[in-house]
């Protein structure tokens, strides 16, 4: 098996059926996937209003990535992957190559193609940013990949939204309310039966659509791994779903590990909100 | 894991960020010839607080250069570097390859206050975002993988 650091980031840490998702594909595909992510691997992009701070946590990161001694970060956040290319990487010492998950899916696809065994029939909006792609070429790669699960077909349209990933558009006022409306509109417009995320932030977001009953909605890596059978539940969508019902899936066992008062001021709030859903 | 680096070391790379980023900012001060076309192409100039007309494009493409000079920027440029989302179709619509999505990254670092400089732009901090990031790692997690992956 080929060694690889798999650097799945921060906010990723919501779906852990993702990272146990991806974990499990690239060991199919013969990867010794080594998993680090969380605050303490931190590429620093948040921190914009301070680059002491942002320069100091990419030392950390690249730091531990070299001791690691793998030859190669994959990394799943489009954040922590393009700051590294444009700023981590032009101050320190870098002992290790990086490519994007997406990358090393589409180079490894002829391996992948004979594990999509399970018909997943669908006919997919694919959710598209303009951004990122001159990092990785998601947009034209990821239908690339879903066309290899049997059943699944992808909706070719103009429709793309602005940004590299929603997280960006959350801190301008009426950019999400926008992306929601267009997505709607595009899905209608194409009679998809879902909408799939390439990223993570995309993913939350759009939860909240298949929470109010408009429309169901996937990342791409639940498409890869039903078709291959692997069989994760989908946590952060039913907790979204239950809304204030959440608690009680989560159960009081693992709140207690959080903190009710935390879990109550700090979680409930995103499990409960919902998008503006335009009227068509 | 050890990852405290001696503090020269830290210190060089800190001094090596500065300057790779002060480098990429006299590159964009001496090659942009403030056409405007970012600006124009722009899918977000519209979510501006100040917005500008496609016209005043130069104008505003200026004052992100006047930013980038730690100087005070115009309502117009700083209304649009706070609303920047990298879109990234600025990068081939810019026919100097200048890369004015870097210029509105360094000049929305610049306007936070990042490198150094007066802050001329608010930036709404979520004092919780790593803790909700542990968190929901908790809820998702074992022990065993929080342990080794995080």
């Amino acid at each position: 098996m080929t060694p690889i650091t798999f650097w799945y980031g921060c906010n990723v840490l919501r779906h852990g059926d993702i990272i146990h998702a991806c974990l499990d594909i690239l060991r199919a595909l013969d990867f010794d996937a080594l998993p680090v992510g969380g605050p303490d691997y931190c590429c620093g992009t948040v921190k914009d209003a301070n680059q002491t701070a942002a320069g100091g946590m990419a030392t950390r990161t690249v730091g531990r990535f070299n001791a690691l001694q793998r030859e190669r970060v994959v990394a799943w956040c489009p954040s922590c992957h393009s700051h590294m290319q444009e700023f981590m990487g032009r101050a320190n010492d870098m002992r290790f190559a990086m490519t994007y998950l997406v990358d090393l899916l589409y180079a490894n696809r002829a391996r992948l193609a004979p594990l999509l065994v399970h018909p997943v029939p669908m006919r997919v909006l694919l959710h598209r940013h303009l951004g990122f792609n001159e990092h990785s070429p998601v947009n034209r790669v990821v239908p690339e990949l879903l066309r290899m699960i049997p059943g699944v077909e992808v909706v070719e349209d103009d429709y793309r939204v602005p940004g590299y990933m929603c997280a960006s558009l959350q801190a301008v006022p009426g950019a999400i309310d926008d992306m929601i409306a267009a997505t709607l509109r595009a899905a209608k417009a194409s009679g998809a039966d879902a909408v799939v995320s390439i990223f993570h932030q995309c993913y939350r977001e759009l939860c909240g659509l298949e929470a109010q009953g408009a429309i169901p909605v996937y990342n791409y890596i639940h498409l890869l791994a039903r078709s291959m059978g692997l069989a994760y539940e989908d946590e952060y969508k039913a907790w979204k779903k239950a809304g204030d019902g959440a608690a009680l899936l989560i159960g009081t066992e693992r709140i207690a590990r959080v903190g009710v008062e935390f879990f109550e001021r700090a979680l409930l709030p995103e499990l409960k909100k919902r998008p503006l859903i335009p009227k068509l | 894991m050890t990852d405290k680096l001696p503090g020269a070391a830290r210190a060089a790379i800190g001094a090596r960020l500065k300057a790779f980023e002060q480098a990429e900012t006299e590159r964009i001060l001496s090659s942009c010839t403030r056409c405007g076309k970012c600006f124009e192409v722009c899918p977000m100039t519209g979510y501006s607080k100040a917005p500008a007309a496609a016209a005043a494009a130069r104008d505003v493409v200026g004052g992100v250069l006047t930013v980038l000079r730690g100087v005070q920027g115009s309502p117009e440029a700083l209304g649009w570097i706070a609303v920047c989302c990298r879109s990234g179709i600025c990068v081939p619509a810019c026919p100097e390859k200048v890369d004015p999505q870097m210029m509105m990254r360094l000049a929305r670092m610049t306007a936070l206050g990042g490198r150094g400089g007066a802050k001329q732009i608010a930036m709404r901090e979520d004092p919780d975002f790593f803790d909700r990031v542990r968190a929901f790692a908790k809820l998702q997690l074992s022990d065993e993988e929080l342990k080794h992956w995080t």
